[in-house]
C-alpha cells in the first residue's frame, strides 16, 4: 500500500515512517475535516474506486479506510 | 450577470466552462487597492520596465480571483465552496491581454460531495497559469 501511504503523506503531511492503522483523527494535527474530504476524494481518484457516505463516516483509523479500501480493490 | 446553480448530479468528469477577461490597468489599481499590495512590479511602470519582465505584470491572485468568478459563477456556480486551490503562474499575464479562464472537471466524489476542477488561463493560446482547484457542493 505504498500508494496509500504517499496519500496520507500528501494530505495529511505524515511522514511515511509514522503511519500506522491505528492512528485516528486525534492522532494527526492535519486531519480535520477539510482535509478528510480531500483525502477520500484522492483515494477514489487514485484506486479508482467508489465510497459510499456511510462508508466514509463511519471509518475512523487509517486502519478502517485502509481495509474499506482493499475490501473495494478485492473486489 | 448569471450564476449557475449545478447540483453535484448535474455534474459529470469532463464538464467544462470558460470565460474571456481583458485586463486592464484599472484592474492592476482596483486589485492593489483591494489587497493592500502595491508592489511596483504591478503599478510602477519604470520601476518594471527596469526588471526581467521588461514592464508591469498583472497579480498572481489577480488570476486567482478569475478563477474564484469561474468556481463560483459557473462551474459549479452558487453551491460551491472551495476547499483547496493549487496554480502555477507559468507566464505573467498584462495589462491589454484577453485571458481565456477554463476549467474542466477531472474528478468527482459522491461521497465527499467534491470536484476537481483542471484550470488553464490561457492568452492567444499561450498558456500563463494552470492548477487544480478543489470545490465541494453545499
Amino acid at each position: 500500500m505504498d500508494k496509500f501511504n504517499q496519500i496520507v503523506f500528501d494530505i495529511f503531511k505524515l511522514p511515511v515512517a509514522e503511519i500506522k492503522d491505528s492512528l485516528t483523527s486525534k492522532d494527526i494535527p492535519d486531519w480535520d475535516s477539510m482535509n478528510y474530504l480531500l483525502f477520500i476524494a484522492e483515494l477514489e481518484k487514485q484506486f479508482k474506486v467508489s465510497f459510499s457516505m456511510d462508508e466514509v463516516l463511519n471509518a475512523d483509523s487509517l486502519g478502517a479506510i485502509k481495509k474499506m479500501l482493499q475490501a473495494k480493490i478485492n473486489l | 450577470m448569471i450564476i449557475q446553480d449545478n447540483n453535484l448530479a448535474d455534474i459529470k468528469v469532463g464538464d467544462s466552462a470558460s470565460f474571456s477577461r481583458l485586463v486592464t490597468a484599472n484592474d492592476l489599481i482596483k486589485f492593489a487597492e483591494l489587497s493592500g499590495d502595491y508592489n511596483p512590479l504591478h503599478l510602477d511602470n519604470h520601476y518594471a520596465s527596469q526588471t526581467e519582465f521588461g514592464g508591469l505584470i498583472v497579480h498572481g491572485f489577480f488570476l486567482g480571483a478569475l478563477v474564484s468568478r469561474l468556481i463560483g459563477m459557473q462551474l459549479p456556480g452558487k453551491k460551491s465552496l472551495i476547499l483547496k486551490e493549487s496554480l502555477e503562474f507559468k507566464q505573467p499575464a498584462r495589462i491589454g491581454d484577453e485571458l481565456l479562464v477554463t476549467g474542466e472537471v477531472v474528478h468527482k466524489s459522491e461521497a465527499t460531495r467534491l470536484i476537481e476542477v483542471s484550470i488553464v488561463i490561457s492568452c492567444q493560446q499561450k498558456i500563463l497559469t494552470s492548477g487544480q482547484i478543489y470545490v465541494r457542493l453545499l
